[in-house]
């Protein structure tokens, strides 16, 4: 079939380069912030490794956006192109911030570090969290919310851009693709105001706890801050080693849940509820599925965890069971129980079901990963169309339908579309299991972690450490970076660069 | 590797040695062998690296190296440590007796040690971090070329876009 795709010219690499070139700029723009930080807290020693890295993108984006300069528009397969390999330039340049503010122990680690944030993913190889410099650790929380939490690659094309084409591409490529208004740049602007809205929302409520729970207001707003801040893009990056166990606080771990939850639900569900259609959220098929595998996982674990007896009180398993169950579907990673704990005390039949949920996710255009509920709510509807067409006669056609925010007829074309993102999803799940398993460890620690990688989670099962063998680490990086884009982009890339191998690039 | 880094693991290395000193137990022991140790007196050492007061007691966080634990503790013990553990300070090195929780009844489930005696073995220290100079020059020549050439590179284009095309014939 290669023959009938039209072969790549010189201008196909300039459209993408271009695109590229305002990713770096905004990088830059961005590796600058944490400098404010550094500035408040004293910490001058750490500043010059935030420049250099804004300098170093600044740079590589001002020769792409001069030597490969054009006007053309953007087509689809180069909106694709573009946000996979966006997704790791980007993370390039914070992780040589990472490394020379020697933040982790190797430049494999800081990049590992770079991509688990900017994809939101939030496992963690730092060596020494709770003795990072606080400009570093805000750059990691900051990460998150660029790149996953508001979407830094539409943000990037719909302020910098020349027009609204590219965008709308582009958000294509990052797999937002049911976009919430027609004017990208106006869709933008809701993403970026919906993140700031629950940013101070999170932020204040967050301050309120740590004030209550003993915390000095400084620490309790910095730390609520960039909670906040992984807490809405379902990251999971903390301040501290402990994670969420270092505020030994019931009413952190409520305000984490409402942020997780909110993180996890569509953006199009936040614009039609601000708009007045509160009745969606009761109605939409992707948020009753969501809410009700939430409900299903965590009546299980916590039923489960009851019956080996394994914490003392209902509050106990509310605060670990129910509330890593929520941690799992929404894939934010915040954790509530040390990772040894989660592999060899929880009951296998637990640990499972997290890894279930892990895989499944939340909502599509939202902040979290997974296959994605409006996938799995695709899936489940075919299934049941399938078994009413076996029952009916012959001659009868079945059709179905479902509620996303308006209600749209069950195509089967949405439905082969659905069913190639979660086989691919599954297909990279198992490989990455098997790569884990082949590096020594247990097959119930390499799903979990394997799962984790790619569903874009962060819950650990203690094996990503900076210990960890180096082609693991790269591997968890690929999981990690494929996990963001939905796996399809990474095909489109890998077919791009086959095409230009095979049918060379013409001027 | 810098200083920052030896120095670090310098301490890491003193705060090891000094949990594997006879009767303490290290935090990964104790959260490897959680079972076995719930509900007895066990011996934690490490440094203080987080303090938050509530009501008559407060929670000390003590990070030995490896892994941290919070623990319980009143608040005229808590009100002893003088540096908590960062990026510009060394915490406190303390020496925590006390009861060990798998799963606290009293705290939400969380694992932790409700301390009998609580005794500050070191008074921490605040760490000097100098500023790199060479570097921190070299990043500043650096961010200043990269937005000239961004500038230069810009406004090159822009006169190239002003140039009327020669008519070919």
């Amino acid at each position: 079939m290669l023959f009938l795709i039209p072969p790549l010219e010189k201008e196909d690499l300039k459209i993408i380069g271009h695109s590229l070139s305002n990713i770096c700029y905004l990088s830059g723009a961005l590796l600058l912030l944490p400098i404010i930080v550094a500035v408040v807290y004293e910490e001058f020693d750490v500043i010059p490794s935030f420049l250099i890295g804004s300098a170093a993108s600044i740079f590589f984006g001002s020769l792409l956006s001069f030597f490969l300069y054009t006007k053309r528009e953007m087509e689809v397969k180069h909106a694709v192109v573009m946000a996979a390999v966006a997704w790791l330039v980007a993370p390039f340049f914070a992780s040589v911030s990472f490394w020379l503010a020697n933040a982790l122990s190797s430049y494999l680690d800081a990049l590992f570090e770079s991509v688990s944030g900017f994809t939101g993913t939030g496992l963690t190889v730092a060596v020494n969290i709770d003795h990072l410099p606080r400009s570093v650790n805000f750059l990691r929380h900051f990460l998150q919310f660029v790149g996953d939490g508001i979407g830094i690659i539409v943000i990037s094309l719909s302020i910098l851009g020349k027009t609204e084409i590219s965008s709308v591409l582009a958000f294509k490529g990052e797999a937002k693709d049911t976009g919430i208004r027609p004017s990208i740049v106006r869709t933008s602007r809701i993403i970026v105001g919906i993140g700031l809205t629950f940013l101070i929302i999170g932020t204040s409520l967050f301050t309120i706890a740590g004030l209550k729970e003993g915390l000095d207001f400084g620490t309790a707003f910095f730390e609520g801050l960039n909670l906040s801040m992984t807490g809405y893009a379902t990251g999971g990056f903390t301040p501290h080693s402990q994670n969420l166990l270092y505020y030994h606080s019931f009413w952190f771990e409520v305000v984490a849940i409402i942020l997780m939850v909110v993180g996890a639900l569509n953006f199009n569900l936040h614009y039609a509820v601000l708009g007045g259609k509160r009745g969606e959220i009761l109605k939409n098929m992707e948020v009753k599925i969501l809410l009700l595998w939430l409900l299903v996982v965590g009546s299980l674990v916590s039923a489960n965890l009851l019956f080996v007896g394994l914490y003392p009180s209902s509050e106990a398993l509310f605060r670990k069971g129910v509330f890593q169950a929520i941690s799992a579907q929404t894939t934010t990673g915040f954790q509530t129980v040390y990772p040894y704990h989660l592999m060899f005390m929880w009951p296998v039949l637990s640990v499972l079901l997290l890894v279930a949920a892990m895989v499944s996710g939340g909502c599509a255009n939202s902040t979290s990963g997974g296959i994605k509920m409006l996938r799995v709510g695709m899936l489940l509807k075919s299934l049941v169309r399938e078994i009413r067409q076996a029952l009916m006669p012959k001659s009868a056609v079945v059709t179905g339908s479902f509620h996303h925010v308006e209600d749209t007829p069950l195509t089967d074309k949405m439905v082969r579309g659905a069913a190639t993102i979660a086989l691919s999803y599954l297909i990279l799940f198992s490989i990455g299991t098997l790569i884990t398993v082949g590096h020594g460890y247990g097959l119930e620690d390499s799903m979990f972690e394997t799962a984790s990688a790619l569903g874009n989670v962060g819950l650990s099962s203690g094996i990503t450490s900076p210990l960890m063998p180096a082609t693991l680490k790269a591997v968890y990086i690929f999981l990690m970076w494929a996990g963001r884009l939905e796996i399809m982009a990474i095909f489109v890339l890998a077919g791009f660069i086959i095409l230009g191998l095979r049918k060379g690039i013409k001027e | 590797m810098s200083k920052k880094i030896f120095s670090f693991a310098f301490f890491a290395i003193c705060i090891l040695l000094s949990t594997s000193a006879v009767g303490a137990e290290s935090g990964k022991t104790l959260v490897e062998n959680s079972a076995n140790f719930d509900g007895k007196t066990v011996v934690l050492r490490g440094e203080v690296i987080g303090v938050m007061e509530r009501g008559d007691f407060a929670w000390v966080n003590v990070l030995d190296g490896e892994v941290a634990i919070g623990v319980w503790v009143r608040n005229e013990d808590a009100r002893k440590i003088s540096f908590v553990g960062d990026y510009r300070h060394v915490g406190d090195l303390v020496e925590v007796v006390g009861t060990f929780h798998m799963a606290c009844p009293e705290h939400g489930g969380d694992l932790d040690i409700h301390a009998d005696k609580f005794t500050v073995l070191t008074v921490g220290r605040e760490l000097d971090r100098p500023l790199n100079m060479p570097l921190a020059l070299l990043s500043v020549a650096l961010a200043a070329g990269a937005i000239t050439l961004a500038l230069y590179l810009r406004h090159v284009r822009r006169e190239r876009e002003k140039m009327v095309p020669v008519p070919s014939y």
